[in-house]
């Protein structure tokens, strides 16, 4: 079975995601050496240094989703399925940095789809618990993990219903952010689809740095970071870094 | 001793704590492991039941981590790779705490 990760890299004018994906492309070449399929824009590409053999999928990334007032160009995530050329495919964001091969152990699994719900806040801080900010279970559709299928082919057409309809959905469950998040419509698609019941889970949290925590250096076996004039770090451990402003040489 | 000595003591106990703690998760996501198609994760727990089930038992089933029945027909097998992904996890904390220890004297 062919296998691999798919990443979604959208340049926007505030942020330059294209440098985060450079260095996450390295930490998944250096430790899970899995194939790479990244999903850009032309505008995108052009800015990208040398990155090695990854393919490429050429798209423009659907608009109109804002974060703090800034373009958020986050929508298309419904698409992974279509997009992915894989049977077996690793969803990430680019600000996932894998820093051991730890999710290497889902693909030895005969699990059709699997996602996080839980995130582990590295600053001590338990500021994850979102449990408070709407009616449902929010998931983390940072790293999601899935076999195709028709059972996935489902979940992916939903997440595009959920999307589509998003305004609505958002009410219904009473989610206090109001611009469209995917780990909101992935929530809220599994529910739907699998009889309000229950959903096969990662069996861990995804370690997260909260968006106030300044990167100071995001190197090739860990992460430094500054929070209250104190300065932490992590090694061999994967992360999801929130503060985009990430220290790129 | 005085306050400003106190407050760097504080600290540091913060640092080592948060440090400690943050080390202690990266051992439990490394002790996730995948086995027949399923996920299991490699504590003390699961390594104790194995090892009991297998003193009366051939094959026997386990709930994996999420509660999916499986069937267990080569116990050493497993129970050999359980101990090497916990000991392998609890190596790395153990390394991280000695730095920790190091830090506090």
């Amino acid at each position: 079975m062919k296998q691999g990760i798919l990443l979604f890299c959208f340049d926007t004018e505030h942020t330059k995601y294209h440098k985060i994906l450079e260095r996450c492309v390295g930490l998944i070449k250096k430790n899970l050496k899995l194939e790479i399929t990244v999903v850009t824009n032309f505008q995108t590409y052009n800015k990208l240094g040398p990155l090695g053999l990854i393919n490429y999928k050429f798209m423009e990334p659907e608009i109109g989703n804002t974060k703090e007032g800034k373009p958020w160009n986050n929508v298309d995530r419904h698409m992974a399925y279509e997009l992915s050329p894989y049977d077996k495919t690793l969803v990430m964001d680019i600000d996932y940095f894998c820093y051991s091969d730890n999710l290497l152990q889902l693909f030895d699994t005969d699990y059709n789809f699997l996602v996080p719900d839980q995130a582990f806040d590295l600053s001590d801080r338990n500021s994850f618990d979102h449990r408070r900010f709407s009616q449902i279970p929010m998931v983390w559709a940072t790293v999601l993990y899935f076999k195709k299928s028709k059972e996935v082919e489902h979940i992916f057409k939903m997440v595009k219903y959920v999307k589509d309809w998003y305004p609505y959905f958002n009410d219904l469950y009473r989610i206090q952010s109001k611009n469209f998040r995917n780990d909101y419509a992935f929530a809220i698609a599994l529910q739907q689809l699998k009889g309000f019941i229950g959903y096969d889970k990662f069996p861990f949290a995804l370690s997260t740095l909260p968006p106030d925590c300044e990167i100071l250096e995001l190197g090739d076996y860990g992460v430094k970071w500054k929070l209250h004039d104190e300065v932490h770090q992590i090694e061999a451990q994967d992360v999801h870094v929130l503060n985009k402003e990430i220290p790129y040489e | 001793m005085d306050i400003r000595s106190l407050k760097q003591q504080s600290e540091l106990s913060y640092n080592i704590a948060v440090a400690k703690r943050n080390a202690l998760e990266k051992a439990n996501s490394r002790m996730v492991m995948a086995y027949n198609g399923n996920l299991f994760h490699a504590d003390a727990n699961t390594i104790g039941l194995v090892r009991t089930l297998k003193e009366n038992r051939d094959s026997f089933f386990l709930l994996d981590t999420n509660n999916n029945p499986v069937e267990i027909t080569d116990a050493d097998n497993f129970l050999e790779r359980l101990i090497e992904r916990n000991q392998e996890a609890l190596n790395a904390y153990h390394q991280m705490y000695e730095t920790f220890t190091k830090k506090g004297d």
